[in-house]
């Protein structure tokens, strides 16, 4: 073999650091790997994902802010939103840049962690008459994978942006948003594949789950979440076509364990939401939370909180993965504060029912069975003249973050403890209008109630509870400071200490806090970021 | 074309008499619809009740039919009607024929007599805390378009039996469904004790306006008792105090404010 000659060597060595160099540079901005992603948690000052891990427990590890310190937080910079709206976004951040989503019109926005200032805005071309019916228009945030940004749009398509730029690498249409179809969600970034659910249950759609190839925007797979007549599940829908218009939405962000290789998706309401009529039967699989092969869509296992709904009790909350023993036997575990009033521990490698626990007011169950089926009580059902159950129509829980904390081993969520006065009406199915067959008056103001309640993970045993004015929206922040921020409808912002459920600090923003809470620190400071009204806040110490 | 045809089928079918044969029909399910949904607020009969009175030829927010069906399809929520649920098309064609029909009705006749009960209102001082057309107290609700918004029923309920029916918030002021005017006792830590209606209130904070209308906020951890008094009024009650004939007259009085015809 010939040596080369020195010259060359050197100018072959040249080239290569030219090459490295320029790779480093790009990857300064937004190199957002799929290995980046699996170990999220190994950056704490980022916030790489929807709920911070594939693990949905909008847990941060920081500990700069504490209980010791968490009096003294105080403003350190706002943004205001382009336009008015109902504000549900949960950023993320990476390396000093924050991506978030604004409404009505699902717009993206990357903003300077360190001053607030905006490094690009967009909105697609949503057009004037378009259809979303289920929910105000609202977006709860991005998804970020190598150097793409994610969002689903009101007008139902799924769009790449360069996450420099905010240009448009592609643009696809997940379904006709003239059926009624629409995206809230924030999708989830896989290897190489960007998973994203539907709204629209509301206009009688049938659900779905989608995966798309992350580069090209071609559709890998679709696994619907309501069977053809013939598949397993067609027989809970009676011998008419109710499953063709039978909802089952998918409008909120899944949970990934990867060492199961395992994807988790929940579903929500049959249709029409409240006359089963057409619909005889447990209506499988709404209401019902999805294991499903990344690779393929293939469902691997199921469990359903609530047959044959009549109530519009979605089971799009958030699905908690965490380990612990049960019983002596460690496991691996999914949980989840059901719409139902009910949370639930399943086994999440077989999707075993473990254990259940009620959570909220509820008239509507005796309990839980062995196998975990409700014990439905009579008299429960929407009528002409309308009939008080509780948990209310938006339910006991909804698509508010609850928060794990690895480090109390306790599930938080926002309960809200209201009732509504059901009625029952005709549904008539034609596309793109509204197909819910009934309604509801809300049982509110001074007689309804809510709070923050500490659970047990494993058992669902209330530990504390910090109670609220009213039932409230708000998505929940552990942290490895200690403490637990959430919000109130009347605008509180606060922190409490994550073991007591003692306030520690707060302040009164001005607006209704519906955003969903985060943090993330750069140049050594931690900041909590939180949405009331129309504005983004963000606090330090 | 076969679903064309079917299409066609289905319209004759849902649509076969003269207008007028319809209209019955509409209002006779209409009555059915608004006895679901519309009654607890609207009263029998839309008589009215904590809802305005519907039994008027002319409705204030709803002058032609076209702007009645907006209302029943989306209420009117900065005025604290709801949406109670969703209605399809053919629902509010009927809704909206019963509750024209209520206006072509002949309206019960009020039976007391609005010039005495005038003279009552003076009489009573009820403008030491009640406003109509910009002259009074403010200590108790504005009363200006009170009989346009509110039934006789309600009225004459709200004279005996004030704490009963304390408003909804409607303004958004506390959020929808609240009690406004709800008088709170307050003894402070240092034992100050503070007595007044609810102006609001959030998670660590309630403000309230005292007898002689001074607000006060108070951080809720700086209490010592913080007590709702619902069912009751800061409004004295006048059953017992004014006879049966004078009560009718107040409720004729405010029934005729706001132009109610």
């Amino acid at each position: 073999m010939k040596r080369p000659k020195p010259r060359a060597q050197s100018l072959q060595s040249a080239l290569a650091t030219i090459v490295l160099l320029l790779t480093a540079s790009a990857g300064v901005f937004a190199q957002v790997s799929y290995q980046r992603l699996l170990n999220a948690e190994k950056e704490p000052q980022n916030w790489l994902t929807y709920g911070g891990s594939y693990k949905q427990h909008r847990y941060s590890p920081l500990t700069l802010i504490n209980r010791q310190n968490a009096g003294q937080l105080k403003l350190a910079w706002a943004y205001q939103m382009q336009r008015p709206g109902v504000v549900e976004t949960s950023p993320i951040v990476v390396d000093g840049v924050m991506y978030l989503t604004e409404p009505p019109n699902s717009t993206v926005t990357a903003l300077d962690t360190r001053s607030g200032r905006t490094l690009w805005t967009y909105t697609a071309n949503i057009p004037p008459d378009v259809i979303v019916i289920g929910s105000p228009p609202v977006n709860r945030g991005v998804a970020i994978l190598d150097d793409f940004v994610y969002v689903g749009t009101v007008h139902g398509h799924l769009i790449a942006l360069d996450a420099k730029s905010g240009t448009v690498r592609w643009d696809t249409t997940v379904e006709d948003n003239k059926h009624g179809f629409y995206l809230t969600l924030a999708p989830l970034a896989l290897d190489g594949k960007i998973i994203v659910g539907v709204s629209g249950a509301e206009t009688g759609i049938r659900g779905f789950v989608d995966a798309y190839d992350a580069k090209s925007g071609k559709l890998v797979w679709r696994t619907y979440t309501i069977p053809t007549p013939g598949e397993p599940g067609s027989e809970t829908w009676g011998k008419g076509d109710g499953w063709k218009t039978g909802g089952g939405s998918t409008w909120l962000t899944g949970s990934f364990d990867p060492e199961l290789n395992l994807l988790y998706w929940a579903t929500g309401n049959p249709a029409p939401d409240w006359n089963a009529d057409n619909r005889p039967g447990d209506n499988l699989y709404t209401d019902s939370v999805l294991a499903l092969d990344p690779a393929t869509g293939k469902m691997k296992w199921h469990f359903q909180f609530t047959p044959e709904d009549v109530h519009d009790w979605d089971a799009n909350e958030t699905l908690v993965l965490f380990d612990a023993p049960i019983n002596g036997r460690e496991r691996k575990l999914i949980a989840q504060a059901n719409r139902n009033g009910f949370y639930y521990v399943l086994d999440r490698a077989t999707g075993e029912y473990l254990a259940s626990a009620q959570y909220a007011k509820q008239t509507w169950a005796d309990g839980i069975d062995a196998k975990g089926r409700p014990i439905r009580k009579k008299g429960i059902a929407p009528s002409l003249e309308g009939t008080l159950v509780f948990p209310n129509i938006q339910g006991a829980s909804n698509w508010f973050s609850a928060s794990y904390s690895p480090q109390t081993k306790l599930f938080y969520q926002a309960a809200r403890d209201m009732g509504t006065i059901y009625f029952k009406g005709d549904a008539v199915y034609k596309p793109g209008t509204a197909f819910t067959g009934g309604g509801g008056r809300a049982v509110n103001g001074d007689v309804a109630s809510g709070a923050i309640r500490a659970l047990e993970a494993t058992t669902g045993k209330m530990k504390w509870e910090f109670p609220l004015l009213s039932p409230g929206w708000t998505s929940l922040l552990s942290t490895g400071g200690g403490l637990l921020f959430g919000g109130t409808e009347e605008g509180n912002f606060f922190a409490l200490d994550a073991e007591s459920g003692k306030p520690l600090w707060d302040i009164q923003l001005g607006g209704a806090v519906r955003g969903i809470p985060m943090s993330y620190s750069v140049d050594g400071k931690q900041y909590v970021v939180i949405a009331a009204g129309t504005t983004l806040y963000v606090f330090t110490v | 074309m076969l679903r064309i045809l079917t299409l066609v089928l289905l319209f004759a079918i849902a649509f076969p008499r003269s207008s007028s044969a319809q209209s019955a029909a509409d209002v006779q399910a209409g009555k059915v619809l608004f006895g679901h949904l519309c009654v607890t607020c609207h009263g029998f009969d839309g008589a009215g009740g904590a809802g305005p009175p519907l039994n008027r030829a002319k409705l204030l927010n709803a002058p032609d039919d076209a702007a009645l069906r907006t209302i029943i399809a989306d209420g009117i929520p900065a005025r604290g009607m709801p949406r109670v649920r969703r209605t399809l098309d053919f629902e509010q064609r009927q809704l909206v024929a019963y509750v024209r029909s209520l206006g072509r009705t002949a309206r019960p006749a009020v039976r007391g007599n609005a010039q005495k009960g005038s003279e009552l209102y003076t009489k009573l001082t009820c403008a030491s805390c009640h406003i109509v057309k910009g002259q009074g107290g403010t200590l108790g609700p504005e009363l200006t378009d009170i009989g346009v918004q509110r039934g006789p029923q309600y009225l004459r309920q709200s004279l005996v039996e004030p704490g009963a029916v304390l408003p909804n918030s409607t303004l958004g002021v506390q959020g929808p469904g609240y009690s406004e005017f709800l008088p709170v006792r307050v003894v402070m830590k240092d034992g100050a004790e503070v007595r007044g209606i609810r102006v609001n209130e959030d998670l660590f904070t309630i403000q309230l306006r005292d007898l002689s209308g001074k607000f006060h906020s108070i951080r809720k951890t700086n209490a010592e008792v913080i007590r709702k008094e619902p069912n009751t009024s800061l409004m004295p009650s006048f059953a017992g105090k004014v006879s049966d004939a004078e009560l009718d007259d107040l409720v004729a009085y405010l029934s005729s404010l706001g132009g109610a015809q």
